[in-house]
C-alpha cells in the first residue's frame, strides 16, 4: 500500500456551469470528408465513463456525463476549477432542481471542458447553466518514498484505489492498455502546466487503430503511454513513462483521438505496469458496478 | 522536371505587418523545471537568417530567422495571409524606409502567444537594417491549388511554383525522388498533430530528449526534412507509412513537446514520395537567397 502526503494537502472550493453542448459545423475528417460531430459540452443522457470511446454515431472527442467550465476568467483553461479540480473529487450543485445533490469530478478536456459524473436520476433534473462546486483536492500530491514520481490531476482518493503496488523502487500500476509514444498527438506542446489539459492518441490511421485495439479503449480506461514524459508540458523523452486515464472518446481529425489526462509520470524506470482490463476510474471511483 | 498545374493558379495579394517579437508575458517553465524568459520567436531578428545554425542562440526558444509578419485586423486578412502565402513567393515592402524592397517568404510559424501565427520572410541584411516593426508588407501568392499532374495522392502545401521548379525532383519507376536534407524518425515529432489546415502553422520536431536532441544538433534553418509516419492532408496526424516534407523554420526549445519548426510543403500517404538525402541541401541554396 503506498503512503501520500494526503494531510498536508490543501482542499478549497472551484466553480464552474454547465455549458450548452458543442455544434462547431462541417470541419474535414483526416482524409477530407464533411463531418458535423457531436458529443462536447452539455449534458449526455446516455453516455457515462466506462462506455466505450468508439461507435457513437457523429461522435467526436465525446465527452462522457456532464461538461462544466469555469467562468472567471476568460479562457476555461485558465480557471481555478480547470488547474485545481482532480480525478474522484466530490462535485456537488448549488443551484437548479437538483440543487445540494453530488456528483464527481472524472477529468477535463484541453481547452474548455471540465467533467463531471452525476447519478441517472441526477442528470435528468439537470439544466445548461447550472452551478457546480466540486472539492478540489490533489495537487501537490506525493507518493512517499517516491516524490520524484509526479502525480498530477489526480485525487487522494482515486490514487489510494488505482490498485498501485510497491516492488522494491518501483510503483507497479495497472493498466488496460500499453500505448506508444508515437501514437500521442493534438495537445502535445500546448501548455508548460500539465493540469489543464489532455493529449491524444492519434486515431488518423485506420490499420493503427486495429494494430493496437484502440476501438476497444473505454472511457476511464487507465493506461500507459511509452516514452511520454509529461511532468511540466507533454511530449517524448526515450524511456519516460506516463500513466494517463481517458477522458474524452475517437476522433476523425488528423492528430486527434482519445484523450488523457496524465495522471502519473517518470523520467526514469520508477513504474512498472501489469494489464487488467478493468483498470477504470469508473471502477475505481465507484461509479459503476458493470466494469 | 515534375508536371504541375503551375498555369492555373491564380496569384493574389495579401497584406500583413511585421510583427512585435512573440514572448509570453511571464517566465515559462522548461521541460525540466526551470524558469525561463524566451526570445527568438520573430518579429525582427538581425542576426539570424536561413542557412545558419539553429542551436546556439543564447535563451533562443523556437527563434525564427530573419523577419515575422502576420495579416492584421479581420480574421479574412490573418486566414489569407497565413493559408495561401507560399515557400518562395516574393514579398514587397510597402511602407518606411525600406518601401520597395523585396523579399521572399521562407517559411510559416504556429503556436504563438495569444493564438498568434508569423509568415517568416527573408530579406538582405541592408534591408533588414532599414525595416521597422509595423512596417506593411505584400506577398505576391502563388501556389494555392498547386498540384502534381500526374501525383494525385501527393498534397503540394505552400509551395511557389519557383521552389517546385528549383527543387530537383526526380521521377523514376513512377515515384518522386525527392531531395532531402535529413530523415526525422516519427518518435521525435511532436508539436503539430491535431492543427488544421496543413498550410498554416508548423510541425515540431521535439528538442527534450537527449537522442532527439543528438539528432538535431546540426539543423540549419532552411533544410528540408522529411517527417516519417505523418499525414499533412487536411490536418496534421500520424500515419504509419505516411511522409509529409517540409523546411525547417524554428530553432530548438526548451519547453516540452516543442523543438525545431518544420513548415509543411508535401505528403502522401502511399509511398509516392522517396527520400534522396543530401546533407547539403537548404532552402537558401534552392532559392538562390542573397545574404
Amino acid at each position: 500500500m503506498i503512503e501520500t502526503n494526503k494531510d498536508k494537502l490543501l482542499k478549497l472550493a472551484v466553480m464552474g456551469e454547465i455549458v450548452p453542448s458543442g455544434s462547431g459545423g462541417y470541419r474535414p475528417t483526416w482524409n477530407g470528408v464533411p463531418k458535423m460531430s457531436l458529443g462536447m459540452g452539455g449534458i449526455k443522457y446516455n453516455l457515462r465513463v466506462g462506455d466505450l470511446c468508439y461507435g457513437w454515431a457523429s461522435g467526436d472527442h465525446v465527452e462522457p456525463g456532464v461538461t462544466i467550465r469555469g467562468t472567471e476568467k476568460p479562457s476555461p483553461s485558465e480557471c481555478a476549477l480547470a488547474l485545481l479540480a482532480c480525478i474522484g473529487n466530490e462535485a456537488r450543485l448549488t443551484s437548479g432542481e437538483a440543487k445540494n445533490e453530488k456528483g464527481v469530478f472524472t477529468g477535463r478536456h484541453a481547452g474548455s471542458d471540465d467533467l463531471i459524473w452525476f447519478p441517472e436520476e441526477t442528470i435528468e433534473k439537470l439544466a445548461i447553466g447550472d452551478k457546480v462546486q466540486v472539492k478540489a483536492h490533489g495537487v501537490g500530491l506525493k507518493i512517499k518514498g517516491f516524490e520524484d514520481v509526479r502525480v498530477n490531476k489526480c485525487s487522494p482518493r482515486l490514487l489510494e484505489n488505482l490498485g498501485i503496488e510497491i516492488d522494491g523502487d518501483q510503483l507497479v500500476v495497472p493498466v488496460v492498455a500499453e500505448i506508444p509514444g508515437f501514437l500521442m498527438g493534438s495537445g502535445i506542446g500546448s501548455s508548460q502546466n500539465v493540469e489543464p489539459g489532455d493529449y491524444d492518441i492519434q486515431t488518423t490511421d485506420p490499420a493503427t487503430n486495429e494494430k493496437y485495439g484502440l476501438k476497444k479503449l473505454r472511457l476511464g480506461d487507465i493506461v500507459l503511454l511509452q516514452d511520454q514524459l509529461c511532468m511540466n508540458g507533454r511530449g517524448y523523452y526515450k524511456g519516460s513513462m506516463t500513466i494517463g486515464t481517458i477522458i474524452h472518446g475517437w476522433s476523425d481529425s488528423a492528430g486527434h483521438g482519445p484523450g488523457v489526462n496524465p495522471l502519473l509520470s517518470t523520467i526514469g524506470r520508477r513504474i512498472r505496469t501489469v494489464i487488467d482490463p478493468r483498470a477504470n476510474t469508473a471502477r475505481y471511483l465507484g461509479l459503476r458496478d458493470d466494469l | 522536371m515534375v508536371k504541375t498545374n503551375k498555369e492555373n493558379l491564380l496569384e493574389i495579394a495579401l497584406q500583413g505587418e511585421i510583427t512585435h517579437t512573440a514572448i509570453p508575458s511571464t517566465y515559462t517553465t522548461t521541460w525540466d523545471n526551470k524558469s525561463q524568459m524566451s526570445l527568438g520567436r520573430g518579429g525582427i531578428v538581425y542576426n539570424v537568417k536561413v542557412g545558419d545554425p539553429c542551436y546556439g542562440w543564447e535563451l533562443g526558444d523556437n527563434v525564427e530567422p530573419g523577419v515575422s509578419a502576420d495579416g492584421t485586423d479581420t480574421d479574412r486578412a490573418k486566414g489569407g495571409f497565413r493559408n495561401l502565402s507560399n515557400i518562395g513567393n516574393r514579398v514587397k515592402v510597402l511602407g518606411g524606409e525600406a518601401k520597395g524592397k523585396w523579399g521572399t517568404v521562407i517559411g510559416k510559424v504556429g503556436y504563438l502567444p495569444g493564438r498568434g501565427h508569423h509568415v517568416v520572410m527573408h530579406f538582405k541584411q541592408d534591408v533588414i537594417d532599414d525595416l521597422t516593426i509595423g512596417d506593411k508588407v505584400q506577398i505576391r501568392a502563388k501556389g494555392a491549388g498547386h498540384k502534381f499532374l500526374d501525383y494525385p495522392g501527393v498534397a503540394v502545401v505552400s509551395c511557389s511554383p519557383e521552389l517546385v521548379e528549383s527543387w530537383g525532383i526526380e521521377e523514376k519507376d513512377g515515384k518522386l525522388h525527392v531531395p532531402v536534407t535529413k530523415v526525422v524518425p516519427m518518435d521525435y515529432v511532436g508539436q503539430g498533430a491535431g492543427g488544421s489546415p496543413p498550410q498554416a502553422s508548423n510541425w515540431d520536431i521535439q528538442t527534450q530528449s537527449p537522442d532527439a536532441v543528438e539528432f538535431c544538433k546540426d539543423f540549419r534553418f532552411g533544410d528540408i526534412v522529411l517527417l516519417e509516419d505523418t499525414l499533412s492532408y487536411y490536418g496534421r496526424g500520424y500515419y504509419h507509412g505516411a511522409v509529409t516534407v517540409g523546411v525547417v523554420i524554428t530553432g530548438p526549445s526548451n519547453h516540452m513537446g516543442h523543438g525545431i519548426g518544420v513548415s509543411t510543403l508535401l505528403s502522401c500517404k502511399e509511398g509516392q514520395i522517396v527520400p534522396k538525402v543530401d546533407p547539403d541541401l537548404n532552402l537558401k541554396k534552392m532559392l538562390d537567397l542573397e545574404v
